[in-house]
C-alpha cells in the first residue's frame, strides 16, 4: 500500500476486466496502451480498437518493460495492461522501473490468478504479494478488487509524476473480440501515431 | 581511435539514443563510455529479454536504441527475437560482446556464444561478427543503417580479437 493514500477495498470481490480496461480509456483518452499477449489483448481490442493501442501477440514477460520504452520516449500517459503470469515470468523488470521511474508510466496488472488464454490453469498469483514486491522494488502499488475503487487509483497514479503499480484483482473472462492478426500493421499503426512515420 | 571511440561515433552518427544493457567484463568500457555522454540515455535492465521490449516501445514512441550485452545474454533474448522483434518488425542494433571462440576458457560460454550467428540465422536475425578493432567504426553505421531502414534487428557480434578476453589458462 502507499501510504499516502490506502485505498485496499477489502478481500472479497473481483473487478470487471472490461469495464477497468474501459475507465483507463475515458480518464487518459490520449494513453498510450501496451497490452500483455491474449486476454488482455482481446478484452483492450474489444473495448476500443485504437491506433495507440500496442497489442502484443507473443513476448510473455516483455510487456512492462515494452510499456517502459515507450514511457521514455512520449511525453503521453503511457499504461501497461499486464497479465499475472506475464509478470511472474519477469519480476525483475520491478527492479528496473523503481530504478528508472518514468513519470507517465502505469502499469495495471489483471490478477486472474489464473494462465486465462491457454485455458485457465492456476499461477502463482495467489502465494505471490505483488504490491508488496513492488513496493520492495521501489514502484509505489495499490490492490483493489472492485471497478470504482480501480478508477479512482487508476486516476490518482495518472496524476502523480511517478511510475505505479495497480494490482487489480479480476473475475476470468474469455473473450471473442481480438486484435489485427497483422502484428507488423499493428506497430505501423503505433509509430505513425506517435513518431509520424 | 580506441574500438570503445569508434562504436560512440558509429552510434552518434546513427542517431542512436537509448542504450539497454546489461554488463560484461568487455563491454564494460563501451557502457560507461555511453553513460558519460550526454548523447545517451541508459536503462540498465536485469534481464536482457526485458531489453528488447525497452528498445522496441522506445522505437515505437520514435526513438533508436541499442542493446549492449554479452552473447549469453543475447541467448535469453531468443523468445522476445522470436514472437516481438522479427514478426512486428521492432528493429534495434545490437553490439554484443561474443564468447566462446578464440581464447575462451570457459565451457558454459561455448554452446550459445560459439554457435550465436548460426542461432541468430534460424530465428532470421542477421548478424554480422567484426574481427577487427579499426572496422567497428564503419560496421556499427552500416549495422545501424540496416537494421532501422529495414525495421529489423541487427546484431554485431564483437570478437575477442577486437575486445580482448580473459587469459585463465597461463
Ligand atoms: C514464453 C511463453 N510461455 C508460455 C506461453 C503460453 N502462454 C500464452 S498466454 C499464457 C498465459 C498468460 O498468462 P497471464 O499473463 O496471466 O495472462 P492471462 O492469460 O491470464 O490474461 C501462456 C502461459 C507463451 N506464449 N510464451
Ligand atoms: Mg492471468
Amino acid at each position: 500500500m502507499t501510504g499516502e493514500d490506502e485505498r485496499d477495498d477489502g478481500d472479497e470481490g473481483r473487478a470487471d476486466q472490461f469495464v477497468c480496461t474501459a475507465a483507463v480509456l475515458d480518464v487518459t483518452p490520449d494513453v498510450v496502451a501496451v497490452s500483455n499477449l491474449g486476454v488482455a489483448s482481446y478484452v483492450l481490442a474489444g473495448v476500443a480498437d485504437r491506433e495507440r493501442n500496442f497489442y502484443q501477440w507473443g513476448s510473455m514477460g516483455v510487456t512492462t518493460p515494452t510499456g517502459l520504452g515507450l514511457a521514455l520516449a512520449v511525453d503521453d500517459p503511457v499504461v501497461v495492461f499486464e497479465g499475472d503470469g506475464s509478470l511472474l515470468m519477469s519480476l525483475g523488470v520491478l527492479s528496473t522501473l523503481g530504478a528508472v521511474d518514468p513519470p507517465n508510466l502505469t502499469v495495471v496488472v489483471w490478477d486472474n490468478a489464473i494462465y486465462g488464454t491457454t485455458g485457465g490453469q492456476p499461477n502463482h498469483s495467489a502465494s505471490t504479494d505483488f504490491v508488496g514486491v513492488a513496493e520492495s522494488c521501489g514502484v509505489p502499488a495499490t490492490r483493489v478488487r472492485s471497478e470504482d475503487a480501480f478508477e479512482d487509483a487508476y486516476r490518482a497514479a495518472t496524476e502523480r509524476d511517478r511510475t505505479e503499480l495497480i494490482v487489480c484483482a479480476v473475475e476470468p473472462v474469455d473473450p471473442d473480440t481480438r486484435p489485427p492478426f497483422d502484428f507488423a500493421h499493428i506497430k505501423r499503426r503505433v509509430r505513425e501515431e506517435l513518431a509520424g512515420e | 581511435m580506441t574500438w570503445i571511440d569508434q562504436a560512440i561515433d558509429g552510434l552518434k552518427r546513427t542517431n542512436i539514443e537509448l542504450i539497454a544493457y546489461l554488463p560484461d567484463t568487455t563491454i564494460s568500457p563501451l557502457i560507461e563510455a555511453t553513460q558519460d555522454d550526454d548523447a545517451f540515455e541508459t536503462v540498465l535492465v536485469t534481464r536482457e529479454e526485458a531489453a528488447v521490449g525497452v528498445l522496441s516501445g522506445a522505437w515505437l514512441g520514435g526513438r533508436r536504441g541499442a542493446l549492449l550485452c554479452q552473447s549469453s545474454g543475447l541467448a535469453n533474448t531468443f523468445n522476445a527475437l522470436a514472437s516481438l522483434s522479427v514478426p512486428a518488425r521492432l528493429p534495434f542494433l545490437g553490439i554484443v560482446t561474443r564468447r566462446g571462440d578464440l581464447g575462451e576458457f570457459n565451457l558454459a560460454q561455448v554452446p550459445a556464444g560459439y554457435n550465436m550467428p548460426g542461432l541468430l540465422d534460424e530465428l532470421s536475425v542477421r548478424n554480422h561478427s567484426v574481427h577487427d578493432a579499426e572496422d567497428v567504426d564503419d560496421r556499427v553505421e552500416m549495422a545501424a543503417e540496416s537494421a532501422f531502414s529495414t525495421e529489423t534487428p541487427y546484431v554485431l557480434l564483437l570478437e575477442t580479437t577486437v575486445t580482448g578476453y580473459k587469459e585463465e589458462s597461463k
